[in-house]
């Protein structure tokens, strides 16, 4: 039986596939980057359930935040 | 099915998304994006395995910190890359 706790490891994994899905099929570079920071986030929290407190915090503050940072500067500069 | 069964079966599936996206997709950038979203499902099978028992291994979560500061290191090489491509081309549009 799937119990009550399971459904939100459910609900975020299933999320965090399909924003990954999406931000492959995404025609735009800007909504594809908004999207990898998203899947980003949903995943520091799939962390913090299975009770990885640390890597949660280095994940929203390097994987989604830094890299977002650097993706959203680089596509500045192609546009340029 | 338990917790970390879950998270692996979606680690897997985002590992298989990433590495679809390596090899279908064209635009540079975009494929960056992928290489991201493999290493992340990786990480993610590592960290739901070391959940399984009394109390979590530390060790797979200092290899999965380690990966993360490698994986942002590689996206920046890859993004000066991209941009020093991009800043050559238009040079040879120029002239």
């Amino acid at each position: 039986m799937i119990g009550g706790e399971l459904i939100i490891d459910l609900l975020l994994g299933c999320g965090a596939v399909m924003t990954a899905v999406l931000c492959l099929t995404a025609k735009d570079l800007f909504q594809a980057i908004l999207l990898f920071i998203s899947m980003g986030l949903l995943v520091t929290l799939a962390w913090v359930r299975l009770g990885a407190w640390d890597v949660a915090i280095a994940e929203a503050a390097i994987g989604a935040g830094l890299t977002g940072a650097l993706l959203i500067a680089t596509r500045r500069q192609l546009n340029q | 099915m338990t917790q970390a069964l879950a998270y692996s079966v979606f680690g897997i599936i985002l590992f298989g998304i990433g590495l679809f996206g390596v090899l279908a997709i064209a635009h540079v950038v975009k494929k960056i994006l992928a290489i991201n979203i493999c290493g992340v499902g990786v990480f993610m099978v590592f960290i739901a395995n070391a959940s399984t028992g009394a109390s979590p291994d530390f060790v797979p979560h200092a290899m999965v910190l380690t990966g993360i500061v490698v994986a942002v290191a590689g996206t920046a090489l890859a993004l000066s890359l991209v941009c020093r491509i991009n800043a050559l081309e238009k040079q040879k549009d120029d002239v």
